[in-house]
């Protein structure tokens, strides 16, 4: 087998050996359980109209995404950090890339590996999301597929950064550091939406140049709107300042440029992290 | 028992045809010159120079901290020379092709504790591209070897130390490897496993194997090795065969009777004398001069009643160069 997918395979079993997938698992059926059942609850309220309480319902969706990103966005961090730091630390990398297998194949199938469980992972979840939001309200969402997809490419980028800290930093210092970087550009979106509604021209620009250096908060817009109802957009764009002062709210999808963008941001920082790991002495 | 390691063994085992390493057969197993690593103020290593002939069993011997393990990390490309650079069966130290024909055991022996003993055996097969047909055999061979054959399907995290050392022993065995690279194989084990390890480097000679040892334990190179380095503070301070090291500056037990005290003192040209007892030591003798010494003693009058030779033990002579350093 290609080495690259040796350690991707190897990968994806370290993670159903540990447990990890088990935990996942149990994690989103407790999840989407208690999930559903708010969405039943919210959907059958005899106090609010059925209009208001689809707007209700696609807003809880859309903060229940907000939490899953974030569930998504640890876990990615937390399996990134201890894939390179943590093994160097205990020796078992060292007798790997003695063999005749190139370092960068090592990164690639481990960064490949870690992809597939997130990839699964938000699948899964995403799926039965909607599943039983339909079931218990009726409601789906304009394009959950393309949420999902937005909010696994959050999971990715983070990975990613993560396991470029995680060849020079210890396996605590790459996770605490991704994720931190992680909500301080959460807040540099919520800021440039703070300043696009009262024209505070500094901060939207601050927000912009953090979608471009990290750009977990960019994704997540485009999973917010593909998320809304269109009726509950257009209501948002029709307020009094045009665009809505909402961090739970995206007037647009990311534009093509922006999403060319992420993916040469994956792209270099993924060889950053294989030029790192090259230099990196065992 | 290992297996025999043949071309047609060779060729069958492996998926992918050899690289450099076997290009150049005639090539020492490890050539380095004046190999140096500097780690920001510390020294690690400096100036090694050392050639390992192939089918030798080399002994790298040194004190903790004297740069072993920088040593062989060099020599697989785990770390970078500063300067200097190192040969590892005629390729440049490091080179990927080479270290197809390299077995490994780390100083830091971690194998991943969720896998089964088998499991690891055949993933560092997969690594080695062995052909997927010879896994089994090459896996229970192994696992046969090192004695862990009744274990082989308990996850290495239920393992002792030294039943993960021998695991590591097993994974570097795996492919019949031109060279083993063993950094302190027996750190972990008994007297039974540190037996087993001498059997298996004798094997290991026998098929024509280079085998570098890295070891502080100076029994076990007396044991095994060839020659020996000795290395003290990053730096090599003698190189030999055992008996070329010990006896580098021999020495002699003498009782001697009928002459009068301290008659000893007026002979200092044949060595340095000291009294111990009836008995005297005559150290830092030149070579042949025992005879000479003897007819000295006994045209003075002496009565020759014994005459003992002497020779350095390993560690007498390693203590001796440490100090010197």
């Amino acid at each position: 087998m290609n080495p690259v997918l040796t350690i991707a395979w190897l990968t994806v079993r370290e993670a159903t050996r540990r447990r990890l997938v088990a935990a996942f698992a149990m994690i989103s059926i407790v999840l989407v359980s208690l999930s559903g059942w708010g969405f039943y609850k919210l959907s059958h309220s005899v106090s609010i109209t059925s209009g208001e309480s689809n707007v209700a319902v696609s807003q809880a969706v859309i903060l229940f995404m907000f939490m899953f990103s974030f569930v998504v966005a640890l876990s990615a961090s937390a399996i990134a950090s201890l894939a390179i730091s943590g093994e160097i630390e205990s020796g078992v990398l060292q007798s790997i890339i003695a063999r005749p297998v190139r370092r960068s194949d090592v990164l690639l199938g481990k960064w490949l590996g870690m992809v597939g469980l997130l990839a699964v992972y938000t699948a899964i979840v995403c799926g039965l999301l909607v599943g039983i939001v339909d079931w218990s309200s009726g409601y789906v969402p304009p394009d959950p597929a393309a949420a999902s997809g937005f909010v696994l490419a959050e999971g990715v980028v983070l990975l990613t950064f993560v396991l470029l800290l995680s060849t020079r930093l210890s396996a605590l210092a790459a996770g605490v550091v991704g994720v931190a970087l992680f909500g301080i550009a959460w807040l540099a979106g919520v800021a440039g939406e703070l300043g696009t509604a009262f024209g505070i021209r500094g901060m939207h620009t601050a927000s912009v140049i953090s979608q471009y250096v990290l750009p977990t908060d960019g994704l997540w817009h485009g999973a917010m709107f593909y998320l809304e109802p269109a009726g509950f957009l257009s209501q948002q764009l029709a307020g009094p300042r045009g665009e809505p002062a909402n961090p739970f709210s995206a007037p647009s999808a990311p534009a093509w440029p922006y999403l060319t963008w992420v993916a040469i941001w994956l792209v270099l920082v993924l060889a950053l992290g294989l030029i790192s790991l090259q230099r990196r002495e065992l | 028992m290992l297996p025999a390691r043949s071309a047609e063994r060779e060729a069958a085992g492996r998926s992918e045809s050899p690289g450099a390493c076997a290009q150049a057969p005639g090539s020492p197993a490890i050539h380095a010159v004046a190999l140096r690593k500097r780690y920001r103020d510390t020294v690690a290593l400096e100036g090694l120079s050392m050639t390992v002939g192939r089918g030798e069993v080399f002994g790298f011997l040194g004190p903790n901290g004297s740069g072993k393990t920088t040593a062989v990390k060099l020599l697989l490309g785990l770390a970078r020379p500063t300067s200097g650079e190192a040969m590892v069966l005629g390729a440049p130290a490091g080179d990927r092709e080479a270290r197809r024909q390299i077995g490994y055991l780390p100083e830091l022996f971690r194998f991943q504790s969720w896998l089964t003993a088998r499991e690891v055996l055949a993933l560092h097969c997969n690594l080695l591209r062995l052909a997927r047909p010879h896994w089994p055999t090459e896996v229970d061979t192994a696992l046969h070897t090192v004695g862990l054959a009744d274990r082989a399907d308990a996850k290495v995290g239920t393992f002792s130390k030294g039943m993960q050392q021998r695991l590591g022993l097993g994974v570097a065995l795996l492919g019949g490897p031109t060279l083993v690279i063993l950094d302190e194989p027996t750190s972990a084990l008994d007297p039974v496993g540190r037996h087993d390890v001498r059997q298996i480097i004798r094997e290991l000679r026998d098929r024509g194997a280079t085998v570098f040892l890295n070891t502080h334990l100076l029994g076990e190179a007396e044991h095994v090795c060839d020659r020996v380095t000795i290395l003290s503070k990053g730096r090599a301070v003698a190189t030999g065969t055992l008996a070329e090291l010990k006896g580098l500056r021999p020495s002699v037990r003498l009782r001697v009777a009928g002459l009068p005290a301290n008659w000893w003192q007026q002979m200092a040209g044949f060595g340095r004398w000291v009294a111990d007892g009836d008995w005297l030591l005559v150290e830092d003798m030149a070579a042949g001069k025992v005879p000479e010494l003897v007819a000295a003693i006994v045209s003075r009058g002496g009565q020759v009643e014994a005459v003992i030779p002497q020779r350095q033990s390993l560690e007498e002579r390693f203590l001796e160069l440490l100090e010197e350093t």
